[in-house]
C-alpha cells in the first residue's frame, strides 16, 4: 500500500535557469523539453517525442554551468538549480559545424516535400544555419537501395545521415525490429534482415519509417509519383476510412487530385501512427472502375445505375421477402470492422429489432 | 568428434549469462564464419530480431561472415606493426585471405598474426611462431613495485605458484578480518584510481556499487585492452592471472556482488584459455563459486570474449556488449555503478586496477601511496612501444620523469636517431614532443599540456618518422573503430582522416587548418563518448608541435 500512495504523489516541481529567466519543471523531464516548453528552438535531427531520446546528432548541445563539456539535451535530465545556456556563440558555431558536415556526406540536401512527413527538417536547419558552405568535402556515405522492390518505400540512403530514427520507430513503436543498423563508423547504413529487401523481411510497410525520416532518404513511393505534377501541396485533415479506430491522417492533394497521405502527428487516436492501409491505399478514390452510383440487377440480367432511394427500397424488399419466406433466423448481419462504435450499434439494433434474430457479429471477431 | 548441432550450441548457451558472444563465438568457432542460418538459430533462441542481430554482427570486425573467415591470418597493421614489417607481412599473406586487424597488443614482440586460435608473431611469412607474452624485465631502476611485484616468481600463473609466493593471503585477510566496509575504504584510502585511464576512484566505485539498490550486482574486469600500443592487462593476464582474480573477488566482497565478468578482447586468444583455466582451478579449491574459503561468500566468474571492437572498451558498450545488444556507447548519467549489466549496479574495472588490489589490501593503503613519488600516490603501468631499443611494459611510480624512463631504462632512441615525439595513453592523448618531453608521469604535469597519462601507452617516433603519416595512421583508427552513433565522431574521424591522407578536396594551408581545427573543436565538445572527445588530440597536437610537417604535406598535394 505504501509504494500505492507513494505513487500518487504529485511528481515535484523544480526550478532552473533557462537563458537567464527562472523557470520550472517537473522532476524528470530532460532539458530539451523544458527548452521546447519554452520555445527555445533548439535545434534536432535525431529526435522525434515519441521515441526515446537517443543522442546521436549533438546538435541539441547546450551549456550547464558547472560543466566542463556541452551536454545533450535531450538525453540529460533538468536538476533543480541548473543553469542552462541554449544559444551562446561557441554551441551556435559547433551546431553550424555539425550541419556541415552533415551536408558534406550527403548526395543532396533538398528533397521533396512529398517525400514524407518529416523530409524537410534537414534542409530547414542547414538554412537556418546557412550551412551550405561546402566545407569539409570528402567521401559520401551511404549505400543506397533503391531497388529494393517494393511499391511503397523509397530507400535513397544516399541520403541518410544515421540518425537512427527509421530503426528507433520500427521498433518502439511498430515493434516489427524490421530494420536495424549494419558496420560500424561512417560505414554504418541502414538494413532489413541480413541485408535483403524489405519485403523479406518483418516490414509491414506500415510507412512510419518514412514519416519520420528527416532528409527524405527514405521517401514515399507513392506521393513521389506525383512530384512533378503541377500545384501546390495542399493538406486537408480526414479521417481514414478503414477500420474503427479513427486514425487522424493529412490528405496531400496538388489541385483536385489525392497525391498522398500522412498521418497526423496530433491525431488523438493515433499520435502519428498509421498501418499500411491508411498510408498506402488510397489509390481507389480516384480510380475510374469505382462506382459512383448504386447499381441494380434488373430482370435483363445486367447492372444498372439507379438513385440511391430506389436502391435502398430494393435492397429492403429483397430483405423482407427472405424473411417472410424462411422466417426470421434466415437472415445475418456482419458489422463492418472499419465501422466506428455508433455504426455498429446502430447495425446489431437494426439486426435485432428489425428482424427479430441474434445472428449478428463483426468481421473483426472473425 | 561430430560437429555440434545448432540445437546443441544454443541449448549449451542460451541459459548462460550473458549468452550472446559465447553463442555466436561457438558458432563463428564450428564454421568458421557466422551464416545465415547460425543467426537465424541464435535469433531464434535468445529472441533477438534477426535484423537488429545482423546489425550487431555486423558491428565487430572479427566476426568473418564467409570462407574462409576464422582460419584465414588477420595481421596486425597498427601503428607500431607497420612501421616494422606490418604491411610487408600483410602482403605476403594475402594470397591466403589474410586481412588487415588493428592493433592487437602485442607492440613489444611484433609482428601478431592470429590463425583461428593461434596467436602468432614474425616478421615474414616464414618466420611465424608462437611465442608466449614477454615478461616484464626486472624493474630498470630497482624500484620497488605494486602490480610486476611478483609476477615473475616462477610457476606465478599457476594457482599453486599464486598461493606459494603470497597468493590469496589478501582475500584470506579479507574474509576473516576485514568487513566490505573496511575493504572498500582500504581501496579508497590508498588512491587507487582506474587504470584503464578514466582514473575514478575505485574505492569511491565500490562504496557506490555497495550501496546502490539492486540484485544482484556485478564486477565487470574490463580486459578489452583496444587502445594501441597498450599491452600491459596482457602481461597481467597471461603471467599472473590470480592476481586479478583475486582483485575481482575482493570487489565481489566489498560490493556484495555475486556474479562476474572478464570481458576480454578477441585478440588474446591464448589468455582466454588461461583464464578459463585459472577460474577453473580457483572454483575447484574452494577459490570461486559459493561459500568461498568457508566464508559464505559467493561469486561466480565468467569469461565473455569480445570480438573485435575499440568501442567495447568504453564501459556504456561493453555493458551493451554483455547483453547482447548493439554496442553502443549509453547515455550517461545513469552510470554503471547504479545502472550496469542489466541495469544493476556494477563496478567496471580494469585488468591492472583489479591487479592492484590484493596488494593494497595485503600491505595497506600507506605501504600504496607511498610507492609514487612526491604527492603521487601509487604506481602505474607504462607500455612502451615504437622506436626505442628496449620496447616493454615497465611499472613506474606516479611522477616519474618520462625522460628517465625512456633514456635509462628503455635504452634510448635506435643508434644514430633522436626521438622525435611519442604518444600518451596509446592514441588517445595526442603527441608530444620538443620540451614537452621533460614531464613526469602524471595528470598532473601532462593534462596542461593538452594530454593524459590514460592506459599508459606510450609509442616513440624518432626522427626518421613523417608524423603527417603517423598521425594518418593515428586517425584511420579512430575512423574505423568509431561506433556510428554520433555524427561528430562518425562524420569528423572520416574528415580528418582524408585531410592527413591528401584524399579530399585539395585545400589551401589556411583553409586545412581552419577545417581540422573546426571539426576538431566540435568533435572534442559535442562527441558522445571518450573517443571522439580523444580522436582531435592527434591533430591537435601534430598542429601544435609539427606546423612544418604539415606545411609540406598541404605542399606536395
Amino acid at each position: 500500500m505504501t509504494e500505492f500512495r507513494e505513487d500518487l504523489n504529485p511528481p515535484r516541481v523544480c526550478n532552473m535557469t533557462l537563458d537567464g529567466d527562472a523557470v520550472k519543471f517537473t522532476e524528470g523531464e530532460t532539458i530539451y523539453e523544458v527548452a521546447e516548453r519554452h520555445r527555445k528552438e533548439v535545434p534536432t535531427l535525431c529526435y522525434d517525442d515519441r521515441l526515446e531520446a537517443f543522442g546521436a546528432c549533438r546538435l541539441c548541445v547546450v551549456e550547464v554551468e558547472g560543466v566542463r563539456n556541452p551536454v545533450a539535451s535531450c538525453t540529460t535530465k533538468a536538476n533543480e538549480g541548473m543553469v542552462v545556456k541554449t544559444k551562446t556563440d561557441s554551441i551556435e558555431k559547433h551546431r553550424k559545424t555539425l550541419l556541415e558536415l552533415v551536408v558534406s556526406e550527403n548526395k543532396s540536401v533538398d528533397v521533396d516535400e512529398l517525400s514524407g512527413y518529416a523530409s524537410q527538417e534537414f534542409a530547414t536547419l542547414v538554412d537556418k544555419y546557412r550551412a551550405r558552405s561546402g566545407r569539409f568535402l570528402g567521401k559520401k556515405s551511404g549505400t543506397s537501395n533503391t531497388k529494393d522492390k517494393n511499391p511503397f518505400i523509397l530507400r535513397d540512403y544516399d541520403n541518410c545521415i544515421s540518425c537512427y530514427r527509421c530503426v528507433r520507430v520500427c521498433a518502439e513503436q511498430e515493434g516489427d525490429y524490421a530494420i536495424n543498423v549494419m558496420n560500424r563508423g561512417f560505414h554504418t547504413q541502414i538494413i532489413a534482415e541480413f541485408n535483403k529487401d524489405l519485403r523479406d523481411s518483418n516490414c509491414t510497410f506500415c510507412g512510419q519509417c518514412v514519416q519520420t525520416c528527416p532528409t527524405g532518404a527514405l521517401g514515399d513511393k507513392k506521393a513521389l509519383r506525383d512530384a512533378d505534377t503541377e500545384g501546390e501541396v495542399k493538406k486537408t485533415r480526414s479521417i481514414c476510412p478503414y477500420c474503427g479506430v479513427g486514425c487522424s491522417v493529412d490528405l496531400l492533394s496538388k489541385g483536385d487530385k489525392i497525391v498522398g497521405v500522412q498521418p497526423a502527428m496530433d491525431g488523438p487516436a493515433n499520435e502519428g501512427a498509421l498501418c499500411i492501409k491508411g498510408q498506402y491505399a488510397f489509390d481507389f478514390i480516384q480510380n475510374a472502375d469505382r462506382l459512383s452510383k448504386p447499381l441494380i440487377r434488373r430482370e435483363d440480367g445486367e447492372l444498372h445505375e439507379c438513385e440511391w432511394d430506389e436502391a435502398l427500397d430494393f435492397a429492403a424488399a429483397g430483405f423482407q421477402k427472405v424473411r417472410d419466406k424462411f422466417g426470421r433466423h434466415s437472415v445475418y448481419g456482419i458489422a463492418s470492422g472499419r465501422a466506428p462504435h455508433e455504426a455498429a450499434y446502430t447495425m446489431q439494433k437494426y439486426i435485432r429489432a428489425s428482424y427479430g434474430t441474434n445472428y449478428i457479429d463483426n468481421c473483426s471477431r472473425a | 568428434m561430430a560437429q555440434a548441432t545448432n540445437k546443441a550450441i544454443t541449448e549449451q548457451w542460451k541459459d548462460e549469462p550473458a549468452p550472446l558472444l559465447p553463442m555466436l563465438h561457438a558458432f563463428h568457432n564450428r564454421d568458421g564464419y557466422l551464416n545465415e542460418e547460425s543467426i537465424t538459430a541464435v535469433s531464434d533462441a535468445l529472441k533477438i530480431p534477426i535484423a537488429e542481430l545482423w546489425g550487431t554482427v555486423t558491428f565487430y570486425h572479427h566476426f568473418s561472415r564467409e570462407a574462409p573467415g576464422k582460419s584465414a591470418p588477420r595481421v596486425c597493421t597498427g601503428n607500431i606493426c607497420c612501421l616494422n614489417g606490418g604491411n610487408e607481412l600483410y602482403e605476403s599473406l594475402k594470397s591466403e585471405g589474410a586481412t588487415e586487424m588493428p592493433c592487437a597488443g602485442r607492440c613489444d614482440d611484433m609482428v601478431p598474426v592470429i590463425i583461428d586460435d593461434k596467436a602468432l608473431v614474425g616478421t615474414t611469412k616464414e618466420s611465424l611462431v608462437h611465442r608466449a607474452t614477454p615478461m616484464p624485465v626486472p624493474n630498470p631502476g630497482g624500484i620497488e613495485e605494486c602490480v610486476f611485484a611478483s609476477i615473475r616468481e616462477p610457476g606465478r600463473s599457476t594457482l599453486e605458484g599464486y598461493r606459494r609466493t603470497g597468493g590469496y593471503s589478501a582475500l584470506e585477510k579479507a574474509v576473516t578480518t576485514m568487513t566490505p566496509e573496511s575493504l572498500f575504504e582500504v581501496i579508497a584510502d590508498s588512491k587507487l584510481a582506474g587504470r584503464g585511464g578514466a582514473g575514478f576512484p575505485t574505492g569511491l566505485k565500490w562504496k557506490a556499487v555497495a550501496e546502490a539498490p539492486g540484485d544482484p550486482k556485478c564486477i565487470v574486469c574490463n580486459a578489452d585492452e583496444g587502445e594501441p600500443g597498450c599491452f600491459k592487462d596482457r602481461t597481467i593476464m597471461d603471467h599472473d592471472p590470480f592476481a586479478m582474480i583475486e582483485g575481482m573477488t575482493l570487489a565481489a566482497f566489498a560490493t556484495g556482488a555475486p556474479l562476474g565478468f572478464i570481458y576480454l578482447r578477441y585478440e588474446y586468444p591464448e589468455t582466454e584459455a588461461i583464464l578459463e583455466n585459472a577460474i577453473e582451478d580457483a572454483r575447484a579449491n574452494g577459490l570461486l563459486g559459493e561459500n568461498i574459503l568457508g566464508s559464505g561468500l559467493t561469486f561466480n566468474l565468467y569469461v565473455r570474449r569480445g570480438a573485435g571492437a575499440y568501442i567495447c572498451g568504453e564501459e556504456g558498450s561493453l555493458l551493451n556488449s554483455l547483453e547482447g545488444k548493439h554496442p553502443f556507447p549509453r547515455n550517461k548519467p545513469p552510470f554503471p555503478v547504479t545502472h550496469g549489466y542489466n541495469d544493476k549496479p556494477t563496478a567496471v574495472n580494469n585488468v591492472e586496477t583489479l591487479a592492484s588490489v590484493p596488494h593494497i589490501v595485503e600491505k595497506g593503503a600507506e605501504w600504496y601511496r607511498s610507492l609514487g613519488l612526491g604527492d603521487h600516490p601509487g604506481t602505474k603501468l607504462i607500455s612502451l612501444s615504437g622506436d626505442i631499443k628496449r620496447p616493454g611494459n615497465y611499472e613506474v611510480p606516479f611522477g616519474f620523469s618520462l625522460q628517465t624512463l625512456l633514456n635509462e631504462w628503455a635504452g634510448g632512441p635506435k643508434e644514430g636517431r633522436t626521438i622525435q615525439a611519442v604518444t600518451m595513453a596509446g592514441l588517445s592523448g595526442g603527441f608530444l614532443a620538443g620540451d614537452d618531453l621533460d614531464i613526469t608521469l602524471d595528470d598532473g604535469c601532462i593534462k596542461p599540456l593538452g594530454s593524459f597519462l590514460g592506459a599508459g601507452g606510450i609509442m616513440v617516433f624518432d626522427d626518421s618518422r613523417d608524423m603527417v603519416e603517423i598521425a594518418h595512421g593515428a586517425m584511420e583508427f579512430f575512423a574505423h573503430e568509431s561506433c556510428g552513433k554520433c555524427f561528430p565522431c562518425r562524420i569528423g574521424t572520416q574528415r580528418m582522416t582524408e585531410r592527413l591522407n591528401g584524399a579530399g578536396s585539395a585545400l589551401e594551408l589556411s583553409d586545412w587548418l581552419t577545417e581540422v581545427q573546426d571539426i576538431g573543436s566540435t568533435m572534442k565538445a559535442t562527441s558522445a563518448c571518450g573517443l571522439g572527445m580523444a580522436a582531435p588530440n592527434v591533430t591537435d597536437s601534430l598542429m601544435k608541435y609539427f606546423p612544418e610537417q604539415v606545411e609540406s604535406h598541404i605542399a606536395k598535394k
